[in-house]
């Protein structure tokens, strides 16, 4: 079967989520090796953070061994399935993490500084301001511009319909074009601020 | 790359695609397959766990417990107002789990469907608050009482046997 397939490469996950169903240990560790780096990427993507990535692909694994009987390939491939999942778990993180917070806006506590994953300044610039999108625009713009998953998967993932989609891509967009300026504006390499952001979220709505 | 503003899309594009490279290259944490194999164990083992308990220890005792609440009024009642103890009934598991300072012999509960011989029963010890016999006259004290229930396969209360009977009795006496 090749693999370089996505169908196949669904067709293969498909049945190792099936033996885990059945209790096969190894497909449990077959399934963690191809897909970890997914579920991490993305929980990454939201919230900057590799300790918070570690957390959240740990979480969703544990998930996938309760819950492997309940997949659906009718409804979309493993791997929307597991986007699905690290997506609930990182929105209960945030949430957590915004109850132990006073007056800093909620996403940027999960941020750690000192990580500078991606060399480049202007990306690391983009990702940080992702990471301070409403989390309805970032989730759409990381499945969809980050993790390259279609109009239709990304809205199986949102559970919305693909119109939602399109529109939460077109003011996530428009919002992060507004926070860019901003900071392009200020001093170099510096974070868009929250005004910004506000700004800019009201000139989308 | 261009200064162009950000409103322009293309430029956009372009660094979102910057950063989807990037991304591709950001790795998690080297695979630790023994903590796998060892969660995965786990998981498994507690989804056989709970089936265990549903059907054993734990349901038992609160299937007694309610049928206490709920007969031992009654039964209480009975034994007040006749003033004496009630015959008792024999049971053919009694005997070899009769606790040494039990006083009393079970008595048939009066929903209880009654007891047979050839069937097996379990014997659960309870304390239970005088307070919960305000039904009875004269039990309005403080304090509790300790009694054996005679548990059916079915998980029902089928006779009870006050391990203090003599001083619920005097209690009762007294007021």
């Amino acid at each position: 079967m090749d693999e370089t397939d996505p169908a196949s490469g669904d067709t293969i996950d498909a049945r190792l989520l099936a033996d885990i169903a059945a209790g096969v240990e190894q497909a449990f560790v077959d399934l963690y090796r191809r897909r970890h780096n997914d579920v991490f990427r993305f929980a990454f993507a939201m919230a900057k953070s590799r300790s918070f990535a570690q957390d959240v692909t740990q979480e969703v694994f544990l998930n996938v061994l309760e819950n492997a009987r309940r997949f659906d390939s009718r409804k979309g491939s493993v791997r929307a399935w597991l986007f699905g999942c690290a997506r609930y778990v990182t929105l209960d993180r945030l949430r957590l993490e915004r109850r132990w917070t006073d007056d800093m806006p909620a996403d940027l506590t999960t941020l750690d500084s000192d990580e500078s994953l991606l060399a480049d300044q202007r990306v690391e610039r983009l990702h940080a301001a992702i990471a301070r999108l409403p989390v309805e625009y970032r989730e759409a713009l990381v499945l969809f511009e980050l993790q390259e998953l279609s109009y239709a998967e990304t809205a199986m993932v949102l559970d919305c319909p693909v119109g939602t989609v399109r529109s939460r891509l077109h003011r996530g967009r428009a919002l992060l074009a507004a926070m860019l300026d901003e900071g392009e504006q200020g001093a170099p390499g510096a974070e868009p601020s929250l005004a910004a952001s506000l700004q800019a979220r009201e000139v989308c709505s | 790359m261009s200064n162009a503003p950000y409103d322009a899309s293309p430029r956009l594009q372009a660094e979102l695609a910057q950063l989807r490279a990037a991304l591709r290259g950001v790795e998690a944490p080297p695979i630790e397959e023994a903590a796998l194999r060892a969660q995965f164990r786990d998981c498994k083992q507690a989804e056989i766990a709970p089936v265990g308990r549903a059907g054993g220890s734990r349901r038992l005792p609160l299937a007694a417990a309610a049928a206490v609440v709920l007969a031992v009024g009654g039964a209480l009642t009975v034994v007040a107002l006749r003033g004496e103890r009630p015959v008792p009934v024999p049971v053919a598991a009694e005997a070899p789990e009769a606790a040494p300072e039990a006083v009393g012999a079970f008595q048939p509960l009066l929903s209880s469907p009654g007891l047979s011989a050839s069937a097996s029963y379990s014997v659960v010890r309870v304390r239970i608050p005088l307070s919960a016999f305000a039904a009875v006259p004269g039990t309005t004290q403080d304090g509790t009482i300790e009694a054996d229930l005679l548990v059916g396969e079915d998980g029902l209360a089928r006779a009870i046997r006050f391990n203090e009977a003599d001083a619920l009795r005097v209690s009762v006496a007294d007021q």
